[in-house]
């Protein structure tokens, strides 16, 4: 695990400290303006990214994961698979850089109430050379109280996700993200970790002007030695995935493949214990559809 | 026999009536938008950034090379001139910048989408490229 934050760490200094130049020539003026859509949506697979649209944008999410390929094609590799995870979000940009939105889950039948606020954003010219976002959300398990033990008590239903996100467009084709983030539930089952902080690395490559190629990995950090009751608790798996992402002026597709059938992110970073193995892998999508009022 | 010479009528219409789309009236530009002056430069990093957001927001109907063949054009009620036309690229730039940013009907309005004067302007240049 050390080796992972050692590797990533240094990624993250010599790719943030180099000064390649952003964008062309004719961007000469004095004001030093935001580059252009680093990333073509909020959505970068199952995790966030620093844009966010324009003000009175309202965005609707669809994602969806599919079950494993591990059935190969009798089940048509997960896609008729039973156990599918969607999530149906509703995103609005209240103010320049403020989001606020709400999503519903159909695993355990959650609903997220979330906020993203990007407080920097990477100018053409350098003179600010990241781009920073803070995103949260707080998540309602929705089940049935029969689901949970026989001392339940309302805020057993509560979980939450905040979350630091940097990012550099190193040109037209490339962009980056990492971040830093924590994850609360209320209630576990035995065994598991309440919360857990973990890091993430993320990114999109332009193949054409449409088409990019897409990943994202995010890791919870074993930081056991910080709860000495946590000695024997299993620590969550990566969440690794990878597609291609389509964007028009409106919308934005991307298709993919990863090893979590979570879709808010503290369930990815809490519950997720499939490992990165071809057999745990299912096929997902995430569309986004934007609407200027 | 009435019924069979109503019918006979319908089909006979049908395929007498034109099916050919009409193009929009005169547009009715506001003088503040016939005199505007391109901002930007018709070089190689405008015509990159024009060229890109082009292929992002109007190529779906207007089709690759504005020759109004995108897969969308097909569903409108209006047609839609080619950007080959000398019709279009006769108007100057203030014009198309009001055609295509401001809009009207079926054109929708891209100032929403499309924030930035030097973005709009690189797509401005990038249409007199597809004469």
């Amino acid at each position: 695990m050390r080796k992972y934050i050692f590797t990533l760490s240094c990624l993250l200094v010599f790719a943030f400290g180099s000064v390649l130049a952003q964008e062309t020539e004719t961007e000469t003026k004095k004001v030093d303006k935001p580059v252009r859509s680093p990333f073509e949506s909020g959505y970068l697979i199952d995790n966030q990214t620093t844009v966010i649209q324009p003000v009175n944008t309202l965005e609707f999410a669809i994602q969806h994961k599919f079950g494993t390929v591990e059935n190969g094609h009798s089940d048509l590799w997960g896609l008729f698979a039973s156990g599918a995870n969607i999530r149906l979000g509703l995103n609005y940009v209240v103010a320049n850089n403020v989001q606020i939105g709400l999503g519903v889950t159909k695993d355990k039948m959650t609903t997220d109430f979330n906020a993203k606020w990007t407080i920097l954003e990477q100018t053409r010219n350098n003179t600010v050379p990241l781009a920073l976002a803070v995103y949260g959300n707080i998540a309602i398990d929705g089940r049935d109280k029969d689901q949970f033990h026989d001392d339940f008590k309302s805020s057993n239903r509560l979980s939450s996700f905040a979350q630091v996100i940097v990012g550099r467009k190193f040109s037209d084709e490339l962009s980056l993200q990492t971040g830093l983030s924590f994850s609360h539930y209320n209630l576990i089952n035995e065994g598991m970790y309440h919360d857990k902080v973990g890091v993430h690395f993320n990114g999109r490559y332009k193949v054409s002007p449409q088409g990019s190629i897409i990943f994202n990995l995010d890791m919870p950090l074993d930081l056991g030695y910080l709860d000495t009751e946590a000695d024997n608790y299993e620590n969550p798996e990566p969440n690794f995935s990878f597609g291609y992402e389509i964007s028009t002026s409106t919308h934005a597709f991307q298709i993919y493949m990863g090893n979590s059938s979570g879709l808010i992110q503290q369930d990815i970073m809490v519950n997720n214990h499939s490992k990165i193995d071809m057999d745990n892998f299912m096929i997902g999508f995430t569309i986004t559809r934007l609407w200027n009022f | 026999m009435g019924l069979t010479l109503v019918f006979a009528g319908a089909l006979f219409m049908a395929f007498a009536l034109p099916q050919d789309k009409k193009m929009g009236g005169p547009w009715e530009i506001p003088a503040k938008y016939k005199d505007m002056k391109n901002s930007m430069k018709d070089d190689a990093g405008s015509l990159k950034i024009g060229k890109m957001l082009y292929t992002k927001h109007c190529k779906s109907c207007h089709g690759g090379k504005g020759e109004a063949d995108g897969p969308k054009a097909g569903s409108m009620k209006t047609a839609i001139r080619s950007f080959k036309s000398a019709e279009f690229q006769a108007q100057s730039d203030g014009v198309l910048y009001y055609q295509s940013f401001v809009g009207r009907d079926e054109m929708p309005n891209y100032e929403k989408k499309v924030l930035d004067d030097e973005d709009r302007w690189s797509i401005i240049n990038y249409l007199r490229t597809l004469k």
